[in-house]
């Protein structure tokens, strides 16, 4: 079966800017796969190619097979894609259920109606005018516009942004289910939690271009980075009392990294509590997604203990 | 409810007088639900005609009014200027609108074709000026309006659905070419307020100004519905028709090429 989406050395220029500079990626069918990106890196520019909003420079574009930037399948590419794009867009003077069934009425196989009223959670609201809702019921409303045609693959372009961390969190479960029944989903975001929460893969692009892409967890080599430990000295101590080689920083604590934390840990705190010391502030961990992000997109200079050189074997 | 295979089962769009009747009932719920609009879109024509039926009602067949009297004469500029109102600054303002806050864009990611799209709009139009007609005929009745001969009702449909044809596409002609929907009433009426003046809606024009109004696009839909309305000669204004054909016809090529659905086009 062929891919959701195949993107190839895709190009896009307005004026001198190169807002998409030969990004490569596939989507298959049935995951969740993110375009992680500051404002600006292109994430939005590829999205409106693949939706046919936009037309590409140059590279290769297939959606679900067919060519995204061809007005001849312009018309059966939308009965089987959804989308969710960043602006608010509906009626203000229409009620809920009117809404949906509107647009429900395009497709020559919608999904039911009050299923979908469901799904988003709007439950209780099908009679309310769309004026009269809250910024995050409108947002659910534009996702019921997205899946009432009953897509095989969704695109959501930052479709979180402006929600408050519970509808965050019941906007992922959803996406989710989405997913579990078989739909592709193709996201934009630049929440680094999104991203670790919700994607089966992730492409970090940064200027036009794919700078890292993998899953959440292996993304820019961070499950292979060493993991970091990072502890007060106690009391009348010196960095080179302690069993194992530790660099000070700035902030009064010492950094230990290891490719063997379970190891360096046990001599660390045996080494303490042999001197009934207490390693104040200790902390275990490696590198978040959102290092491995802001060391890709070249933005890590605020955090210099944390770049990946340094981690890395 | 079943989930779709991806790529199983071929959907065959949906077309046809379903789609189209689809689309015109959720236009005119759209528009019926604004109280504002529906409210101001009949009350003005209403209005004006209702005060210059007051003020001139009585006056009686003259040359200042084509021969006509004051009543005929009103009767028919207002539903020109009313038609106006309904396909010209209501189709600019709403396409103009809908563009800025991304409603057209989200329209075109639909199945749902552009050409039928169109029709559930322009049939909005059609029906609102239809209205605005019937109101202006009622209330020019109450002032003693005397109805044309049966014979001239032709050419009062046949000028009524050019001059509605014409002012759709000037209307989307001129959505396409504005930019900014914050702007669009102004450039609107900016465009419609000295052309009704110079076309003789409020006062008769005589001489050189109506001269060059009459290959504009306003005076030849009055004068055609003068025309009928007073059954003077056969009703029909040919050459009326076809400055508004001509008119139609260049402001539906630009509104056309021109047209955008993205309010931030590449």
């Amino acid at each position: 079966m062929t891919n959701a989406v195949v993107v190839e050395s895709l190009h896009k220029a307005y004026g001198t800017v190169r807002a998409v500079n030969g990004v490569t990626f596939t989507v298959e069918h049935g995951e969740i796969f993110a375009l992680l990106g500051r404002n600006g890196a292109g994430k939005t520019t590829t999205m409106e190619i693949l939706e046919g909003f936009r037309t590409r420079d140059g590279g290769r574009a297939e959606v679900l097979g067919l060519d995204p930037g061809d007005p001849a399948t312009k018309r059966r590419l939308s009965e089987r894609i959804g989308l969710v794009l960043q602006d608010i867009a509906v009626e203000p003077y229409l009620t809920v259920r009117e809404t949906i069934a509107r647009d429900a009425g395009y497709y020559s196989a919608p999904r039911d109606i009050d299923e979908v009223i469901g799904l988003v959670d709007l439950v209780g609201h099908e009679k309310k005018k769309v004026r009269t809702l809250s910024g995050g019921q409108k947002r659910r409303l534009d996702l019921a516009l997205g899946i009432i045609g009953d897509p095989d693959l969704l695109f959501l372009d930052e479709p979180t942004t402006g929600f408050d961390p519970n509808a965050r969190r019941g906007a992922w479960r959803l996406v989710r289910n989405l997913r579990d029944a078989g739909m592709a989903i193709l996201l934009t975001t630049h929440y680094m939690e999104e991203a670790q929460a919700l994607a089966d893969r992730v492409a970090v692009i940064a200027a036009g271009r794919i700078v890292a892409e993998g899953t959440p967890d292996a993304l820019g080599g961070r499950n292979t980075a060493q993991t970091r430990i990072r502890f007060e000295l106690p009391p009348a101590c010196a960095v080179t009392d302690l069993p194992v080689a530790a660099v000070p920083g700035d902030d009064g604590l010492v950094t230990v990294e290891s490719a063997e934390p379970t190891e360096m840990l046990h001599q660390l705190t045996g080494w303490a509590l042999g001197r009934g010391a207490v390693l104040a502030r200790l902390t275990v961990d490696r590198p978040s997604l959102e290092d491995i992000y802001l060391h890709l997109t070249g933005d890590d200079r605020s955090a210099p203990e944390r770049t990946l050189e340094r981690s890395a074997p | 409810m079943t989930v779709a295979v991806p790529g199983a089962g071929h959907r065959a769009p949906r077309r046809g007088v379903g789609l189209f009747w689809h689309q015109i009932r959720y236009e005119q719920l759209t528009f019926w639900r604004n109280p504002q609009s529906a409210f101001f879109t009949f009350v003005f024509p209403v209005l004006v005609i209702s005060i210059f039926g007051g003020l001139f009602g009585d006056v009686k067949d003259s040359s200042f009014y084509y021969g006509g009297d004051a009543l005929q004469y009103y009767v028919s500029t207002i539903i020109a200027m009313s038609v106006l109102g309904s396909c010209y600054s209501q189709l600019a303002i709403v396409l103009a609108t809908r563009r800025q806050n991304g409603i057209l864009k989200r329209v075109r990611a639909t199945p749902l074709p552009a050409s039928v799209y169109f029709v559930g709009l322009l049939a909005h139009c059609v029906l609102v000026s239809f209205v605005d007609v019937l109101l202006i005929i009622v209330v020019g009745r109450f002032y003693g309006l005397s109805l044309p001969a049966s014979s001239q009702w032709l050419p009062i449909v046949v000028s009524l659905a050019l001059g509605a044809t014409a002012y759709c596409a000037l209307g989307a002609a001129v959505a396409s070419v504005i930019k900014n929907a914050d702007a669009a009433p102004a450039v609107v009426q900016f465009v419609l307020f000295p052309l009704v003046i110079i076309s003789g809606t409020m006062v008769p024009i005589h001489g050189a100004i109506g001269t060059i109004s009459s290959v504009l696009p306003v005076k030849p839909l009055n004068d055609a519905l003068l025309t009928a309305f007073t059954g003077s000669g056969s009703g029909f204004r040919w050459h009326d028709y076809g400055t508004l054909l001509v008119w139609g016809a260049v402001s539906a090529v630009v509104a056309i090429r021109r047209f955008r659905w993205d309010p931030r086009p590449e």
